[in-house]
């Protein structure tokens, strides 16, 4: 009785997380014409079948291809320097005695809450004082600013499961923190690290208020942007399926990095509170 | 629901049942685009000057062959794509003025636009010589929307018109006399009588603005007046014509002919309705595009079956006003190399480019000599140029105003959707709402 | 203010693991040093890109200032806070905005609990059910929007046909509560994932024996849930309250792909955005942007003392 429960359970939990991803990919693979003609239905009803069509035009439109670009750009860059400054802060909280801890904290908090919208406004306003409008250190920086306490929460509860006696040991060997740091922590670290970057990754990539607000052309404009003003050959309504195949092209790197690391996300999200 | 604007600056000779082959062609000029420009913008090429010329996206492949005409030893010019909607085409394109971007060189404006950006110096002056030069072959209605200030800021590249299609059989069995004007209550109660539909653009969206706008000058009055004082421009929609327009849409709202999506609709999705599986067709009002999309897709019996006439009147005997868009050429204020960059307008926009445009791309001229040689191509039937040449000379612009965005913002919020027009209040409320959010006293 | 209680408790302040006592004094002031060098990066990093714009969006929300028409700028005090807060607009979005957040949070708390209970208990396919509740949490927000978006759709999509008692030709978009409806699921279902992890972090805590003891005291299934189980992850559930309805105060992308805030669907997020970045009035816009950072900051607070969310409690246990 109780097995069974949880078999409906996991059924229903599949049924739910992958039946609009089965959607939006069969909305895919659905003939762009019969779409504007209207193609009511899950599956493609007959004769509309696309196959590869829509994925192959979607791929030979340069506007996607470098907004794909951008996105991986950006959002590598913004996760690689969010990591590392956030590693340096996550230590210090997590190991050392310090005044101003508890704002790092505090700040860490109320930007995790701040309503990024209230904040385009002014940004555009510097970013095009500072000429960097519409470039991608534009995108960068926001990203990094707002993956650092997501980053920082993360690495800090990691950092509290390290065995700590080993770096005392280093430090009594005569090691400075500094070395105690480098030599023993950040190699068991690593895999919080990495966990952290992964969730960071999440944000940059899907971003979508920095991303229209502080671009305007190709030259820095992210994935999610670019898929709101996806032009078809129908300027009337949207291109759904051409859109549909765009999505899922935007959903593999997500897809794959899912598959891959599920276990230390699931870990990061609840900050090693899960076991196994 | 979507952000898809079907203003005049979106319309694109594609189409709705547009041939996978011009599907194709579309994206492969884009690709092809992009890649230039990514090649271009990456080496600077032997020095020449780049100029970045924004463009809506209809008619791009006319638009890009043009950039390499005008191309010239001394610069190069490089077709940059806006989004399709008018408003996010002026979204884009004032964020980056408004940012002294120098690299905005040659833009794609819609007429509404002209006015603010030219009020916000983001645009040149276009030099006396020139325009006085073609003054006299532009059409009126296209010249009025690129003069600000008595200073004219753009030139005119195509100019738009919307005339009413129906289906002949349609109107016949309805007994409707199409070649007298027609009223909205005519072509309504036709419709729903004889199980037929009415097509008009209801979306919250520019477009809607463009139907109200028509109906409110059919019906001899304007949304505001005095729109050169800015901010303190009187608002007169709360009027007779106001409540004659709001009628006409409470009409079609609670009417059977009125299409399931009214409250969603564009130009694209009344189109398919004009050859139904089932049913007598619609009555429509769009753009000029649409004969161009009936002729590629529909079978020669049925285009035969295609008939068209001027915009139907708001007041019985009352000179109806087609309402008017296009796309203007303006030139940057912050470009690097200015004269270049007005050179290049000046050649986009000449006499052939235009010709081309409304042959390949069913976007209709804006100057007399143009539209004789659209006429003596013969591509076109010569009553339809001839109509649409009459309703651009005879058509009404929407305001010109540099806060036209707000007005048009504020219309939408106070009359969307359709279904909740009513005579008695909307206009009064729209009034005083347009009144607030010009004062800065409400939120749009 | 409010937050600043929240991570007072939320850091580790206890260090019983460390001898912090017995070190010198300049051992202490080194490692305060460091300390302060190593979130330095951090600290300035989140200043340029929140606290520094916030204040000049303060100060710009005292100015009639439109990008538009940029000589026109004047002093106008709080004149644009008077306007904004006697605007039914205003209010509208800010409503609409708390029934986005509560309607989410509430359906994705039962939802996301049983997901999570389910979770914790299975044994079989375990990575399957953990891979597969991870793609909409990792799935990008606006493709989640056009995904519903599509399945909505009375042209395109299935979800008409699927559905008892509405018709094929239903449109889900042109009337303000069945486009409600469509923007709550697809945010439902790309955040319930979040709130399940954050629940499943919370039963891992709940000690099994507890729920032995119940069970052998005779307690059926439903009484150890309501007895045991959720009053000892009280703090868990708390925190992913607290956290989801933030996040969805500040719904903006679903709405903005899927009605472009018509038919009265715009949150107080979209509002903002509006102002600032399409009708380019920086200065009310500023005042709203203001207005609704101190709306979050009261929910915050609203949340953490009705509630009385325990941060510290649910993130040492972890």
């Amino acid at each position: 009785m109780k097995k069974f429960g949880i078999a409906v359970g996991v059924l229903v939990i599949l049924v739910w997380c992958l039946l609009p991803v089965a959607w939006i990919i069969s909305m895919s693979f659905k003939d762009e014409l019969s779409i504007t003609n209207g193609n009511p239905g899950f599956l493609p009803s007959d004769g509309t079948f696309a196959g590869w069509e829509n994925y192959r035009a979607v791929w030979d439109n340069d506007q996607f291809r470098r907004a794909i670009f951008n996105s991986i750009g950006i959002s590598l860059i913004a996760t690689v320097l969010s990591v590392i400054v956030a590693t340096l802060a996550a230590y210090a909280i997590a190991r050392l005695e310090f005044t101003g801890k508890k704002l790092v904290l505090t700040m860490a908090l109320a930007i995790a809450m701040f309503p990024v919208v209230s904040l385009v406004g002014p940004l555009f306003d510097m970013w095009r004082a500072f000429g960097i409008y519409d470039t991608w250190p534009g995108l960068i920086i926001p990203y990094m600013s707002f993956t650092l306490p997501l980053a920082i929460w993360t690495l800090s509860a990691f950092f509290r499961e390290i065995p700590w006696e080993m770096e005392q040991a280093a430090q009594v060997d005569g090691a400075t923190s500094w070395q105690a740091f480098r030599k023993v922590i950040v190699p068991l670290a690593a895999p919080g690290v990495f966990t952290a970057a992964i969730l960071t990754f999440f944000f940059a990539w899907n971003d979508f208020v920095f991303g229209i607000s502080l671009t305007s052309t190709e030259a820095a404009r992210p994935i999610p942007a670019s898929l709101a003003f996806f032009v078809g050959s129908d300027p009337f309504n949207r291109p759904a399926s051409l859109l549909a195949a765009a999505a899922v092209i935007a959903t593999i790197p997500i897809i794959v990095v899912v598959l891959i690391f599920q276990r230390k996300i699931v870990a990061g999200l609840t900050s090693g509170a899960v076991k196994g | 629901m979507t952000n898809h604007s079907g203003d005049p600056a979106s319309l694109a000779p594609t189409t709705r049942r547009g041939s996978r082959r011009s599907a194709r062609r579309g994206l492969a000029t884009a690709a092809a685009l992009g890649l230039t420009a990514t090649l271009l913008a990456a080496c600077g090429d032997d020095g020449k000057p780049v100029l970045n010329w924004y463009v809506n996206p209809d008619g791009v492949a006319t638009f890009e062959k043009w950039a390499e005409k005008c191309s010239t030893d001394d610069y190069e010019i490089d077709v940059q794509l806006l989004p399709s909607s008018a408003t996010e085409q002026r979204t884009q394109l004032a964020r980056r003025l408004a940012a002294e971007d120098s690299s905005t060189d040659i833009m794609n404006l819609d007429p509404v636009f002209v006015a603010e950006f030219a009020n916000a110096g983001w645009l040149q002056e276009i030099p006396e010589d020139h325009w006085g030069e073609i003054e006299g072959d532009v059409l009126e209605g296209p010249a009025e929307t690129v003069t600000w200030d008595d200073k004219v800021y753009a030139l005119p590249l195509w100019a738009n018109t919307q005339v009413l299609w129906y289906r002949k059989t349609l109107a016949e069995q309805a007994g409707l006399d199409m070649s007298q004007p027609v009223t909205w209550q005519q072509v309504i109660d036709a419709a729903a009588d004889n199980g037929g539909t009415v097509g008009v653009q209801g979306n919250k969206y520019e477009a809607y603005v463009v139907w109200i706008n028509a109906l409110v000058q059919g019906a001899g009055g304007e949304i505001v007046a005095d729109t050169e004082k800015g901010r303190d421009a009187s608002v007169e929609i709360d009027s007779d014509a106001g409540r004659a327009a709001a009628e006409v849409i409470q009409r079609l709202a609670e009417s059977e002919a009125a299409q399931p999506d009214l409250s969603v609709s564009n130009e694209g999705t009344s189109l398919g309705l004009m050859y139904p599986e089932e049913g007598p067709g619609e009555f429509m009002v769009n753009w000029t595009f649409a004969y161009k999309n009936y002729a590629d897709t529909v079978s020669p019996e049925q285009l035969e079956d295609l008939g068209w006439a001027r915009y139907p009147q708001t007041v019985e005997g009352e000179e109806s006003k087609p309402p008017v868009g296009g796309i203007d050429i303006g030139v940057g204020a912050y470009s690097e190399n200015p004269d270049e960059a007005m050179a290049a307008a000046q050649c986009i926009t000449q006499k052939d480019a235009q010709v081309e445009l409304a042959l390949t791309d069913g976007l209709m001229p804006s100057t007399e000599s143009a539209y004789e040689e659209v006429i003596s191509d013969g591509s076109y039937p010569e009553d339809l140029v001839e109509l649409w040449r009459t309703s651009v000379d005879e058509g009404g612009p929407r305001p010109e105003s540099a806060f036209y965005a707000l007005i048009s913002g504020a219309i939408q919020e106070r009359w969307h959707s359709p279904t909740s027009v009513d005579p008695d209040s909307t206009p009064d409320n729209s009034a005083e709402y347009l009144e607030a959010v010009l004062k800065g006293e409400a939120l749009l | 203010m409010t937050s600043t209680n929240v991570p007072a408790a939320a850091m580790p302040e206890q260090k019983s693991d460390k001898p912090t006592k017995k070190v010198d004094s300049d051992r202490t002031r080194a490692e305060n040093r460091l300390g302060q060098k190593l979130v330095a990066p951090a600290i300035v990093l989140m200043l340029i890109v929140t606290a520094f714009p916030m204040v000049r969006a303060i100060w710009l929300s005292t100015f009639d200032y439109a990008l538009t028409a940029p000589d026109d700028r004047n002093f106008i005090g709080i004149q644009n806070y008077l306007t904004a807060l006697t605007d039914p607009l205003f209010w509208k979005s800010t409503g609409i905005t708390v029934l986005y957040m509560v309607v989410t949070v509430a359906i994705e708390l039962v939802i996301g609990f049983i997901f999570a209970l389910v979770m914790h208990r299975v044994i079989f396919g375990r990575g399957i059910v953990r891979t597969s509740i991870l793609i909409p949490y990792g799935i990008i927000t606006v493709v989640s929007g056009f995904t519903w978006q599509f399945a909505f759709s009375y042209t395109n999509g299935f979800v008409n046909g699927w559905l008892p008692f509405i018709g094929d030709d239903f449109n889900w978009f042109g009337e303000t509560t069945p486009a409600v409806i469509a923007i709550c699921i697809s945010e439902i279902w790309k955040t319930t994932p979040f709130m399940s992890l954050l629940l499943l972090a919370g039963l891992a805590q709940v000690s099994e024996d507890m729920i032995e003891a119940a069970k052998v005291d005779g307690a059926s299934w439903w009484q150890r849930l309501w007895k045991v189980i959720i009053p000892n992850m009280r703090a868990a559930i708390m925190v992913a309250i607290l956290f989801r309805a933030l996040d969805a105060y500040r719904i903006f992308d679903n709405i903005f792909v899927m009605t472009n805030g018509a038919v009265d669907t715009q949150s107080i997020s979209f509002l903002t955005y509006r102002q600032t970045i399409e009708q380019f009035q920086l200065g009310m816009g500023s005042a709203l942007s203001v207005l609704l950072f101190l709306s979050v900051l009261l929910i915050a607070w609203l949340i953490i003392k009705l509630f009385r969310v325990d941060l510290a409690q649910a993130r040492q246990e972890g």
